[in-house]
């Protein structure tokens, strides 16, 4: 191997082998720390909501009529809205809740263990009903769902309660304390109690009311600005107002969501017209939720796609110009009796090393800039079977560089030494 | 002489076409790239009023659970936002030149049965001092004067699609627009007004455009308003319910403004809002240590951390990337230059200085870089268009991302820089070539 040859070659020409170093190792850097933010992306877009997403539409009916600032009215608008969306062909389950998968927040409260000093903790919560769980293909994995006159009895019961101020107690809080049941998922009943036995449980709100939890959730994700995303509470009652309106979830056949999808607000509209009724598809709210991430990795694969397009084309240029300036002294040793292979082999060496010294230092400009990064912008740790992933592919790249350029300089002539001396 | 450098530069490009293309393709990607990541991060970074970002500032206080902080990403942070007793607390004060409560609401606007059914609006409820404070321009009348706050009249201040929307866009002021359950009387219509980033409410969704319809705050009683932005609770009820629980409750949902002449009026502002606390202090709130800001809009923003971490990681990315560009660049002129290092022979062998030799070889680099640069201007442009394009299927609107003066200076100036650094070594190696080694090779 011709390796003295090479080196003292290069230190004589330090500045242009060091440039072709460094290049190799700011792609390197680049290259590792741009597919470890994608893989990151990539990890967050593929979390699952728990629901089934893709066959999930979401209705809203916003009232503009005054009759709708009625009590009694919206009930009855309620109702017949539930039979008319359940009388759509394609329609497995309607639930009336103003929970909105992937819209990225909600509405939250606190609550601990009844009877405890413990701190308080905060959850998601959201009314829901007995189809809640049906219409978001959420399995429940202990206890019992709600049903439709529990649904209208708390809704009557609740409405009752809050139409007026509660007394207060010596401590500033409601002195009568009401109960609910609720359902919790998993995830929110092994924060508040560890052992995993939260059925049957109680919580207590900052006022003193009490939570019973009568069921059991699996997998709940709704990402939310505060980190509770999995933990959640839900209560039967209605979700209905005149400023608010009120909010449905249908879960539909696959095959028939198109027609589902083009049939609802015509259905809704056409049996009160005194609102505006919205449709969307839960999928696209994940997708518009997902969108930053999705246009993240794109960019950053393009990022990579032209970074390695420009290395590799440094790599050519400088194989290029060391052949050409060797023309002769390449013509000198095949007239010494080295083969073509000798040749090539030389130049494929001398990018080797060139290389290889680029991606050492690479390694550490990799690692460096994470360290960078992460204090910044809070990006991930690095994985360093990454960094080994992207040695290999700039070997590849820098090999496949050279080639043809080092093929054109093994096919010169043996004459050639001869000529212009 | 300059001209004359050009003019071998412009040869010397030509001489070697796909080369030339080569080198300036890879400084115009490498300039496209960094412009349109430093533009994404510049739309959110800027300064969105620094007519008059030194007197504006935005009010938190700690009235949070005594128990534990704000859960906001930083603990030390106060609320986002106020209450609504805090609010009509510290408008009393007479310290600050302007000021300003502000929340937005969804509400119901009835156009003429000729133009259309009713549609929901986003409202931004608001105090008179919200125009001239936040600069905002006018196209026709103006915004409603001290008096309509406090009655409140029912006036109203539309944006110009709105007028358009409502009135073709004839001039509306003094007509009527039905609103929720009353009627409201136009007294102005904007000019177009666009900040960028939404910075006066930066709580939530602050990339879309400001509100279409402005109306006095007051109107939160009377009409019993709820807020459609962030609403931050805690704590028991107090046994209070309904809209009247709601106004006295500890939820934060306000976002309250000063204008403030100088530093003397910030001191005292300062003063009066710890005097305010203690005070309620006394009253059995605010059991967390006094913390009050009096936020500049840039310190509001950082807050808020407007800035998305992606984009600043972007940045880095792509000026690491222009430096990629630039060290290839440094490897393909040296090439280049030391390819015709002969012909640099002949002309010191003429009498052509070293000095000469590099000054040539320089222009020809700033060349390559003010060409590559000017392509990548335009490159970032078509990608800018590409990102409002997409910015559309997720925000409102489609224009965030300008390439305005500032950028268009900062990429011609990273372009001359790429140049200049690329090429000062090589042009130093080819002009230290001694003359009679390359002529004796002829």
């Amino acid at each position: 191997m011709e390796f003295g040859p090479i080196l003292r070659s290069m230190r004589r020409n330090k500045v242009r082998y060091g440039l072709i170093v460094a290049e190799v190792a700011l792609t390197l850097a680049i290259v590792a720390n741009c597919v470890n933010m994608i893989r990151d992306a990539r990890r967050r877009m593929a979390i699952p909501s728990g629901f089934d997403d893709d066959n999930i539409l979401w209705v809203m009916s916003r009232p503009f009529a005054p009759a709708f600032k009625e009590d009694g009215y919206l009930d009855n608008s309620l109702r017949q809205d539930l039979a008319v969306l359940r009388a759509i062909p394609g329609v497995k389950a309607v639930s009336n809740t103003r929970f909105l998968p992937w819209q990225g927040g909600g509405s939250s409260m606190e609550t601990r263990v009844a009877g405890s000093k413990g701190e308080m903790l905060r959850n998601q919560v959201y009314n829901a009903d007995e189809s809640t769980l049906a219409a978001l293909g959420a399995r429940l994995i202990e206890g019992r769902n709600f049903t439709r006159e529990e649904t209208e009895s708390e809704a009557q019961r609740l409405r009752q309660l809050f139409a007026s101020s509660r007394p207060v107690g010596g401590d500033g809080t409601p002195a009568e304390k009401i109960s609910q049941d609720v359902i919790v998922s998993k995830a929110f009943g092994a924060l508040l109690f560890p052992d995993g036995k939260a059925l049957g449980k109680r919580l207590e709100d900052s006022d003193g009311d009490q939570y019973r939890i009568v069921g059991v959730i699996g997998r709940f994700y709704n990402p939310y600005g505060w980190p509770i995303h999995e933990y959640v509470m839900f209560f039967p009652n209605y979700s209905r107002s005149f400023q608010g309106g009120a909010g449905f979830l249908v879960r539909v056949e696959p095959a028939r969501k198109a027609a589902v999808l083009a049939s609802l607000e015509k259905a809704l509209v056409s049996a009160n017209g005194g609102r505006n009724v919205q449709v969307k598809p839960v999928s696209e709210i994940k997708e518009r939720f997902q969108s930053q991430s999705a246009l993240l990795v794109k960019i950053l694969a393009l990022v990579i796609f032209l970074l390695l397009f420009i290395t590799s084309l440094g790599i050519v240029g400088l194989t290029v110009f060391s052949v050409n300036e060797r023309t002769r002294q390449i013509g000198t040793r095949r007239a010494l009796g080295a083969q073509r292979g000798d040749i090539l082999r030389y130049f494929l060496l001398e990018n080797w090393i060139v290389t290889t010294l680029g991606l050492a230092l690479g390694v550490l400009f990799a690692f460096g800039l994470n360290v960078a990064l992460v204090a910044r912008v809070n990006s991930p740790k690095m994985d360093p079977g990454l960094v080994a992933g992207g040695l290999l592919l700039l070997w590849i790249a820098g090999l496949a560089a050279t080639f043809l350029p080092a093929r054109r300089g093994a096919r010169v002539a043996p004459a050639v030494a001869t000529r212009n001396v | 002489m300059l001209f004359h450098n050009l003019r071998i530069a412009w040869k010397s490009l030509k001489r070697n076409w796909a080369l030339s293309v080569l080198i300036v393709a890879g400084i115009a990607l490498g300039i496209a790239v960094s412009t349109t990541f430093a533009t994404v991060r510049h739309s959110f970074a800027k300064d969105p009023i620094p007519a008059k970002s030194d007197v504006l500032y935005y009010v938190r206080m700690d009235s949070w659970d005594p128990l534990k902080p704000y859960p906001g990403p930083d603990p030390t942070l106060p609320p986002t936002q106020i209450t609504y007793r805090d609010m009509t607390g510290i408008m009393r004060s007479d310290i600050p030149r302007r000021q300003n409560a502000l929340f937005k609401s969804a509400l119901y606007v009835y156009p003429d049965q000729k133009t259309g059914r009713p549609f929901r609006e986003m409202v931004r409820l608001c105090f008179s001092d919200f125009f001239p404070m936040f600069d905002v321009p006018f196209r026709y009348g103006s915004g409603w004067d001290k008096k309509a706050d406090s009655g409140p009249e029912p006036v109203v201040v539309l944006s110009e699609e709105m007028n358009d929307r409502l009135f073709g866009g004839k001039n509306s002021v003094g007509r009527t627009v039905r609103i929720a359950d009353r009627e409201f009387r136009v007294v102005g219509v904007l000019a177009g007004w666009d900040p960028g980033i939404k910075f006066y409410d930066l709580t939530q969704n602050f990339i879309e455009k400001p509100e279409n319809i402005y109306m006095p705050f007051s109107f939160v009683k009377p009409m019993q308003l709820r807020t459609f932005g962030n609403s931050d609770g805690w704590g028991t009820s107090g046994g209070l319910s309904g809209f009247d629980g709601f106004l006295q409750s500890e939820t934060c949902w306000i976002q309250m403004w000063v204008e403030l002449s100088d530093v003397a009026a910030l001191a005292r502002y300062r003063d009066f809002l710890a005097a305010y606390v203690l005070d309620q202090k006394k009253h059995g709130r605010f059991q967390r240590p006094v913390n009050n800001r009096v936020s500049t809009v840039r310190e509001w923003m950082r807050d808020q951390k407007v800035v998305p971490p992606e984009t600043t990681a972007m940045l880095i990315v792509s000026l690491l990337f222009l430096g990629v560009c630039a060290v290839n660049l440094v490897g393909l002129l040296l090439g280049k230059f030391l390819a015709r290092a002969s012909e640099v022979g002949v002309r010191r062998a003429l009498g052509a200085s070293r000095a000469d030799i590099f000054l040539q070889h320089v222009v020809e680099c700033e060349l390559i870089g003010v060409v590559g640069g000017t392509i990548g201007l335009a490159l970032s442009l078509g990608a800018l268009a590409f990102l409002n394009q997409w910015l559309k299927t997720t925000a409102t609107r489609g224009d965030l991302f300008r390439l305005d003066v500032p950028m268009v200076l900062m990429s011609v100036g990273l372009s001359l820089a790429a140049g200049l650094v690329a090429g000062a070594y090589p042009a130093w190696r080819i002009c230290r070539l001694s003359p009679a080694v390359h002529l004796s090779l002829q």
